[in-house]
């Protein structure tokens, strides 16, 4: 008998270790028991998973019939109560209740007698039952009760050691696909695309014919397909979890959805949805469908399937925040950036500002911080001004975002002049609470955003159909608690909305440039009145010394024409009684002629010191021309001299026309004591003229006389210089002395052979003082004008 | 013979011209100012009066003004070494403005003017 159980042991070692599979190998043992034994049958019952029941899995007699199923709940028969006292049952059949209770038995060993059960199980866990069985009434002596005592712990240990080995496989395939995740998830911060990657990752891994994650809609609730992979079928994309349902789950018993359906052609799918849990909220759901076995049949998805789809939620929950986080810092960087950029735009329209008080150019650098793409980058800007006399808002400037990024940076480019502007200048919105956005924002003083989806209340506005946007947004210039502007922005040709940043640094600019714009503004109504009066100083000034020399050359003009008056009478009279060949009458003709002389040297003196007041009116220039002409037309006729007049319509000039027309009557006399004894043209050309510092009315006088000779041209505006023989070299100073006093100007241009021309500019009625603003159109309204406005 | 008045304080202005015009026909009567020239105005029957402005005790504008007021019909001729007066409204009321020159041609052919029936 010794011999027969060292055979037995040596050879159950030597299955044990033998490479056979393992299924083989517990068969091989079972057999060899029961042949050692001589029991007519060994079986084997393995513990399933849930601990509850006990299956037939080995036979000592071979194979198992396919479809035989043999299971017993723990505690019932034989095997079960092995099972549930951990201890060897030996039984008989004429026990009583042992045939019921292990009547399954009989379709494997019929008329079976004894039964005897041993549970297979180590120091921790039971693993099954071996059940032996024989057709005769028998017991067991201490060494076969021994050998099975050692087959059940030989095959607890091989029993242990496969399932060691199945958790180390499983463990190692679901490290691998912790690994693909890894990887797939480290590969990109970029959450589309990484949910992407997850969800095929997930799906290759789970070898599912497609994956979809499903994420809630912050905003709406409503769960929306994220990302997709493979086959996902359309009408239930992805199973809802109910909010309700993860909540009552616990940690470790974490709600799903797996279920099947079946489609129009009888084939079977399977779905299986786990929750992806972020801050204990549902945000979405992760969902695999049909699994796909090797013959492409579909399969049901298993617990370990289901086991690593919560660890894949897991990650992707983890991942989500993550991107989220990401894209927040992203976001918020971008802000940041933008806030910078906003604040720098701020920060160099104001020192733009502050280095002008030029309303126009305050304007251009505000409008080109709006405007440029490296400043607040609105399409298009208008900045309107209030009228309060008129209860109106009028257009001041506009400008469109340009089409090319500037090469400069911006604070360069704020210096430069506006590229594409937008004529605004006749733009006038009555103030009316009826009437748009503008009228609103200057009556609130406050800004008004005109959304797309809001109704319009600007219908009426006259500019509305030439300006039209769907969205814009208007701020008011408010200086004091007094809307003095408005400055209105929009992105109607890009379309872009309206963000509130660049819309927050605008209303910051607004504040600083309304206060600008009303520094300017004050400071040009200073200038103008600081300039006017420097005028009137000079005036008077001017005035002053010439009544003061007047007043003493009329004095002494006065006091020697008496006694010349008296000097050349008598002499007169005197040359009347001395007889003709007397010496006497010579000498009383040189007192008489000296006399004369004295008279008009007189006369001019008087002439030049502005012996005769001053009667200041507007006239027209060309009439008094005309009337000066009338003097010298019998003049010109005698001398042979053509006139040739081209009197254009000029403004009419604040002058006193007694002054102005001696001063073109000694200009006629010039030009026709130049050509005296040749003839010539005299030609007369009046125009409108602008200049700098304002419109003149121009006449310009020309002679055919051949010209000045150079050595003689920088005196002729010298008083008392003259090249005539009988002159008193007085009419060019005179004249010019006039012209001056009219603040007009008198140009000589002289062509050597040929003639001179005298041009004589005098301002015109509305500017004799002050230069206005917008001179171009002044030009034209001063001419129309049927008369200028007196000052 | 038609009786002129000329009122001048300068004596060498009333010879010359008192000569002149004797010699023209006319009877003289000088006057050395204003009120001088009123009194003559009051006794004598004229034809004709030249006043200068500026003179003592009563000017030639005062002297024209009671004249006009007394004889609204006697022509009064201002002659004078001013021409600024001209302007001065209170001259308007005078016949004529002259301005004093060596050449009496002008106040000759003006007097004549006003004294040809």
């Amino acid at each position: 008998m010794g011999s027969e159980r060292l055979a037995f042991l040596s050879q159950m070692v030597e299955v044990l270790t033998s490479t056979v599979s393992f299924g083989e190998r517990l068969g091989n043992m079972v057999h060899l028991l029961a042949r050692f034994l001589k029991m007519d049958q060994a079986l084997y019952f393995g513990l399933d998973k849930s601990q509850e029941s006990l299956n037939l899995q080995i036979s000592s007699k071979g194979p198992l019939p396919r479809q035989l199923h043999l299971e017993y709940q723990s505690g019932q028969g034989v095997v079960g109560l092995a099972a549930k006292t951990g201890k060897p049952q030996l039984v008989y059949r004429d026990q009583e209740g042992v045939f019921a209770d292990n009547a399954l038995l009989e379709k494997l060993q019929p008329k079976f007698n004894t039964l005897a059960a041993f549970p297979v199980a180590d120091d921790n866990f039971l693993y099954g039952v071996l059940l032996l069985i024989d057709k005769s009434l028998r017991s067991f002596s201490p060494m076969e009760s021994q050998a099975v005592h050692l087959t059940s712990l030989m095959l607890a240990g091989a029993l242990r050691q496969a399932l060691v080995q199945e958790e180390a496989k499983k463990r190692i395939a679901e490290l691998s696909v912790l690994f693909e995740v890894g990887k797939a998830i480290s590969a990109t911060v970029e959450l589309d695309d990484l949910l992407e990657r997850v969800v095929s990752t997930t799906a290759k891994v789970i070898n599912a014919r497609g994956a979809a994650l499903q994420i809630i809609d912050l905003k709406t609730g409503e769960p929306r397909v994220s990302s997709h992979y493979g086959l996902v079928p359309i009408a239930k994309i992805c199973p809802t979890i109910p909010q309700a349902d993860i909540k009552a789950g616990s940690m470790t018993e974490m709600a799903f959805l797996q279920g099947q359906t079946s489609d129009s052609s009888g084939k079977v799918h399977y779905h299986l949805a786990v929750p992806l849990i972020f801050k204990g909220q549902l945000q979405g759901t992760l969902c695999v469908f049909d699994k796909i076995a090797a013959g492409g049949e579909h399969l049901p998805f298993d617990p370990e399937n289901r086991q690593l789809l919560f660890t894949m939620a897991g990650l992707i929950v983890n991942a989500l925040e993550n991107a989220l986080t990401y894209q927040q810092v992203e976001t918020l960087a971008e802000r940041n950036k933008r806030m910078v950029r906003n604040l720098t735009t701020l920060q160099e329209v104001s020192q733009a500002m502050l280095t002008t008080v030029q309303e126009e150019r305050l304007l251009d650098i505000i409008i080109q911080g709006l405007i440029q793409p490296t400043g607040l980058g609105f399409d298009r800007v208008l900045i309107l001004q209030v009228d309060e006399n008129s209860q109106t808002i009028r257009g001041r400037k506009g400008a469109q975002r340009p089409t090319e990024a500037p090469a400069l940076p911006l604070a360069e480019v704020l210096f430069q002049p506006l590229a594409a502007e937008i004529p605004v200048a006749d733009w006038q919105i009555p103030i009316s609470p009826g009437l748009g956005a503008m009228a609103q924002a200057v009556l609130r003083r406050r800004p008004v955003h005109q959304h797309p989806s809001q109704p319009r209340t600007d219908t009426a506005v006259p500019w509305q159909k030439s300006f039209d946007a769907q969205e814009y947004f208007v701020v008011p210039l408010v200086v004091k608690d007094r809307a003095t502007g408005v400055i209105m922005v929009d992105n109607q040709s890009s379309g872009r909305p309206l963000e509130p940043e660049p819309l927050h640094a605008l209303q910051m600019m607004a504040t600083q440039a309304a206060l600008m714009l009303e520094n300017a503004h004050l400071y040009s109504t200073i200038e103008a009145n600081n300039r006017e009066l420097m005028l009137i100083r000079e005036r008077m000034l001017e005035s002053d010394r010439l009544a003061a020399l007047s007043s003493l050359a009329s004095g002494m003009a006065h006091e020697i024409r008496n006694p010349l008056v008296s000097i050349g009478g008598f002499a007169r009279r005197i040359g009347k009684l001395v007889e003709k060949n007397s010496p006497l009458r010579g000498y009383v003709e040189v007192i008489q002629e000296e006399v004369s002389r004295l008279e008009k040297l007189l006369r001019e003196i008087l002439d030049f010191t502005g012996e005769n007041l001053s009667y200041f009116g507007d006239h027209n220039l060309d009439q008094l021309i005309e009337d000066t002409l009338l003097l010298v037309l019998r003049d010109l006729e005698v001398s042979n001299i053509k006139l040739v007049k081209k009197l254009e319509p000029v403004p009419r000039i604040h002058c006193d026309d007694r002054q102005i027309k001696q001063v073109f009557y000694n200009l006629f006399q010039n030009a026709r004591q130049a050509m005296q004894g040749v003839g010539g043209t005299l030609t007369i050309h009046t125009y409108p003229q602008e200049r700098e510092d304002g419109i003149y009315a121009a006449a310009a006088i020309s002679d055919t006389g051949g010209g000045i000779p150079l050595d003689v041209l920088h005196n002729i505006f010298n008083p008392f210089f003259s090249t005539k023989d009988h002159g008193t070299g007085l009419g060019l100073s005179i004249a010019q002395r006039i012209v001056a006093r009219h603040y007009g100007h008198i140009e000589v241009k002289n062509e050597l052979g040929k003639g001179v021309t005298f041009v004589v500019t005098l301002p015109i009625a509305k500017y004799c003082l002050v230069k206005d603003a917008g001179q171009g159109t002044a030009l034209a309204s001063a001419l129309n004008a049927p008369s200028g406005g007196r000052r | 013979m038609k009786k002129i008045l000329v009122a001048d304080d300068e004596m060498a202005i009333r010879l010359l011209y008192s000569e002149e015009l004797k010699e023209e026909g006319y009877e003289v009567f000088t006057a050395a100012n204003g009120r001088e020239a009123l009194e003559i105005v009051e006794k004598e029957p004229l034809d004709l009066v030249i006043l200068d402005i500026k003179m003592p005790e009563m000017d030639g504008i005062e002297a024209l003004r009671q004249i006009k007021e007394r004889k609204p019909d006697l022509p009064v001729l201002l002659s004078t070494a001013y021409g600024e007066y001209k302007q001065d409204f209170a001259t308007w009321a005078s016949d004529d403005y002259l301005v004093k020159s060596s050449d009496l041609d002008d106040l000759k052919n003006a007097v004549k003017r006003y004294l040809k029936d």
